[in-house]
């Protein structure tokens, strides 16, 4: 826990951070609530995507860059002194737009429904090799679900994004052409489909799918509850074990505990479509990207406190359920702990 | 104090042919201008006092000639010894362990990246295991080599780098294994995050102190070079050698004024073997200098460069590769290749310019296709970052690992070819300048004793003579 007179008695400046979207709710959260228990400590957050987060991390212009992505080796050899430190686990659900949705079965409501999808089916919806909802390969997975006779219409992230990198990782995981003409990273080149939208953020792939019927497209779990309120579907996808599982906190925390004992100790690992009957397959860490040397031991030891903070207080559940996230597991906050005392 | 008038002292009139010597002359005190007192004690009184005191100086200095002389030949030898046998064989051994760890990770990353993807529906999953025990061997290469090399310096900086490979070689391993685990459950994005960690291991931790022994060991052969070639030692050994022979010769024509004899056996024996010593140890310096230079200016020169450049291509190689892991869009690699890609030229002050202008005409040759292959081999990198940079991985991934895997296998092979051809030069002139010594420093330790008894036993007949 954070010591907090001696924390007051220095005053290093605000802990500055900015980066993902997808954490920027939870870490408003977390801001006002830390800043509410130690006195004497401001917390500036702002989004702007992962790709700034890494940038104004790694350019020093923010103390903490956020990030649904672990850093890439080239940051990583570019400047080594960065840190990739898991604070919360996040997962990424697939969302469609789709009026009409029922199940053959009577008595069951479209909003309690998921459309299966698996990584092959997506990677032919945003590929432009299947164009209607109602296509004989969407309909095999979903017998007892109605599907409207409408066009899809792909949407992805204009600029570079984590979400980007989680979405196009499940699709070369799941699908040999995918990965072999488009694969994966926190930008790609996109098929050029004109029915294919790229709005640029969280928010924006909300309210842009919203008013497209038909759209399919991915956000973090955090936006969940916007999402379902402008009656947007939540998709359940195929799993390492084939399996189609929807994003609830026993698959996530299922497909998490599946990686555990394999993380190393940089905790840069991956948690895409692991093996596992119900296990969730777009899972990540939200990772807070911090260099190891700080202009002053002040500034360490606050940022070093309110990390800790983060992946103890901060991962109760009062913070993570209301965003749809998991609390780190036991074993990846030893290691998260391990790297915060590395920041001097 | 009163002067006493001495008649002036002759020198002995040498006996005729049969007769006995005669008795030395009795001896007439004369009085001297006053002299400081130890001045006066020091200044050998008379010539059988001079005579004395010629004979304990040329004994010291034989003596001397013989110690610095052999102390001269040691240095030399030991230098060019160590160099021929030791230093340069720690080099390459140092350079293989960097190239070593290096080739590790790019056979096992190539091989990751191409044969542990999804497969198309219905195709079987390339098999990694040819891959994976080139890269078991390159793994066991450098244990060996580090294995030899461990003891070979004692600097800190040194031993920190020898520990640090032996404690991040296991964990590199390691990395791989968890990812290689991966890929085979079909787990491609883990598989991947955890070769990036692999690589991040090889790149920041091993191949830098790989790089750390390998400019110790360079350094010590730089040091030999020096010490091997240097002039101070046998100048000062050339120096006293001709100091000896004037003051023997000097020494030789005063006697010869006092005696009637224009030669005293034993000085002639001393000054003969101190000419004779000298110049064989002129005439061994000079032939292993001239070989020296060779295996320094044609070997070790351009081994070093070769080194150093094969270093760089396979970073250059190691960067390219896991640009198309890591798909950072990072301008960090590119740029890095760039430079490295300059320093290793071809073009004026680059390393293969250094190798292929030292004067060996093996490395040129072998050096040929390397120059002539390196700029299109860069422009293939260079164009394969720029797919990375517009997010066509696919396209960079097949630019990178077959048309610049071609390339660099070219560049790589001619470096490898010239690096053995100046390392053949290197050893077969360093081993013959190294011998040139040969039994050299025994001989100035004989001849120097030589010199101390023929100078004692010379000057004791003349000696005899007045007793």
């Amino acid at each position: 826990m954070p010591d907090t007179g001696k924390a007051a008695s220095v005053s290093p400046g605000p802990v500055k951070e900015d980066g993902s979207g997808l954490l920027l709710p939870l870490m408003q959260q977390w801001a006002a609530a830390y800043q509410g228990q130690v006195q004497g400590v401001t917390v500036q957050v702002d989004g702007g995507g992962s790709t700034k987060g890494i940038n104004d991390a790694s350019s020093g212009a923010v103390d903490l860059g956020a990030s649904d992505a672990y850093l890439s080796s080239g940051d990583v050899l570019k400047n080594p002194t960065l840190l990739n430190i898991p604070l919360v686990v996040s997962a990424q659900s697939v969302i469609y737009n789709l009026p009409g949705l029922k199940s053959r079965q009577p008595g069951i409501s479209a909003a309690g429904l998921h459309v299966q999808l698996s990584g092959s089916l997506l990677a032919a919806m945003y590929s432009g090799a299947i164009t209607m909802w109602n296509d004989s390969h969407i309909q095999a997975l979903n017998g007892d679900l109605v599907l409207p006779a409408i066009k899809i219409a792909p949407l992805h992230r204009k600029s570079g994004s984590g979400d980007t990198f989680l979405f196009t990782s499940y699709l070369s995981t799941q699908d040999y052409n995918w990965n072999k003409q488009v694969g994966y990273g926190t930008q790609v080149v996109w098929p050029d489909l004109r029915t294919a939208q790229a709005p640029d953020g969280s928010a924006p792939m909300i309210a842009q799918c919203a008013q497209t019927p038909g759209c399919v497209g991915y956000n973090g779990v955090s936006y969940l509850s916007q999402e379902l309120s402008k009656g947007l579907g939540e998709a359940a996808l195929q799993n390492g074990g084939g399996h189609f599982t929807a994003p609830t906190p026993k698959t996530i925390q299922a497909e998490v505990n599946k990686f555990v004992a394999i993380t190393p100790p940089n905790e840069t690992i991956a948690m895409i479509a692991g093996p596992g009957g119900d296990t969730y397959p777009l899972v990540n860490c939200e990772y807070a990207i911090v260099s190891t040397h700080q202009p002053s031991a002040a500034t360490a030891k606050q940022l070093r406190d309110f990390l800790t903070w983060v992946i103890t207080a901060g991962n109760a559940g009062s913070f993570v359920n209301s965003v749809n996230f998991q609390p780190l597991p036991p074993d990846l906050r030893k290691l998260s702990a391990t790297q915060i005392g590395l920041i001097r | 104090m009163a002067a006493t008038i001495a008649t002036p002292q002759q020198p002995p009139t040498p006996p005729a042919p049969g007769q006995p010597a005669p008795p030395p002359p009795a001896r007439v005190h004369r009085a001297r201008p006053a002299r400081p007192g130890l001045v006066a004690m020091l200044t050998p009184q008379g010539t059988p006092a001079k005579m004395r005191a010629l004979m304990v100086f040329l004994v010291m200095l034989s003596l001397a000639w013989g110690a610095v002389g052999a102390w001269v030949v040691a240095t030399h030898a030991s230098a060019a010894d160590s160099l021929a046998r030791a230093d340069e064989a720690y080099s390459t051994d140092a350079q293989r362990l960097y190239l070593k760890i290096a080739d590790a990770d790019v056979t096992i990353t190539t091989s990751f990246l191409v044969d542990s993807q999804p497969v198309a529906p219905a195709a079987d999953r390339p098999s990694t295991l040819a891959a994976r025990q080139q890269f078991d061997q390159d793994i066991q290469d450098a244990g060996n080599y580090l294995a030899l090399l461990k003891n070979s310096n004692s600097d800190p900086r040194f031993t920190a780098a020898v520990a640090t490979i032996a404690s991040g070689l296991p964990r590199y391993v390691g990395a791989v294994t968890v990812a290689e685990a991966q890929y085979t459950q079909g787990i491609t994005p883990t598989g991947d995050s955890e070769m990036e960690v692999a690589s991040e291991e090889a790149h920041l931790t091993l191949l830098p102190a790989a790089r750390t022994i390998y400019q110790f060991e360079n350094d010590a052969v730089l040091a030999s070079s020096a010490e091997a070639t240097s002039l101070p030692a046998i100048i000062l050994a050339a120096g006293l050698a001709l100091i000896g022979v004037v003051l023997l010769v000097l020494g030789q024509r005063w006697l010869g004024r006092r005696t009637r004899r224009v030669f005293n056996r034993g000085l002639v024996i001393a000054t003969v073997a101190l000419v004779v010593s000298a110049a064989w140890l002129c005439v061994a310096f000079g032939l292993a200098r001239s070989d020296m230079s060779t295996a320094i200016g044609q070997g070790a020169n351009p081994a070093q460069a070769l080194a150093q450049a094969s270093i760089k291509v396979q970073q250059i190689r190691g960067d390219s590769i896991l640009n198309v892991i890591a798909r950072s869009g990072s301008t960090s690699l590119p740029a890095d290749a760039r430079a490295r890609a300059k320093e290793v030229g071809p073009g004026p002050g680059s390393l293969l310019d250094a190798a292929s202008t030292s004067g060996n005409p093996k490395v040129a040759s072998a050096l040929a296709k390397t120059i002539a292959a390196a700029p299109a081999w860069y422009a293939v990198n260079d164009k394969g970052y720029q797919l990375g940079d517009k997010y066509q991985y696919a396209d960079e991934q097949a630019s990178v690992l077959n048309t610049a895997g071609t390339g660099y296998a070219t560049v790589q092979d001619g470096i490898k070819r010239a690096l053995a051809a100046a390392l053949g030069t290197f050893n077969s002139a360093a081993s013959s300048g190294a011998s040139a010594y040969g039994q050299l420093e025994a001989l100035i330790i004989i001849a120097s004793l030589l010199m101390a008894g023929a100078s004692a036993w010379g000057l004791s007949r003349r000696l005899a003579e007045y007793r």
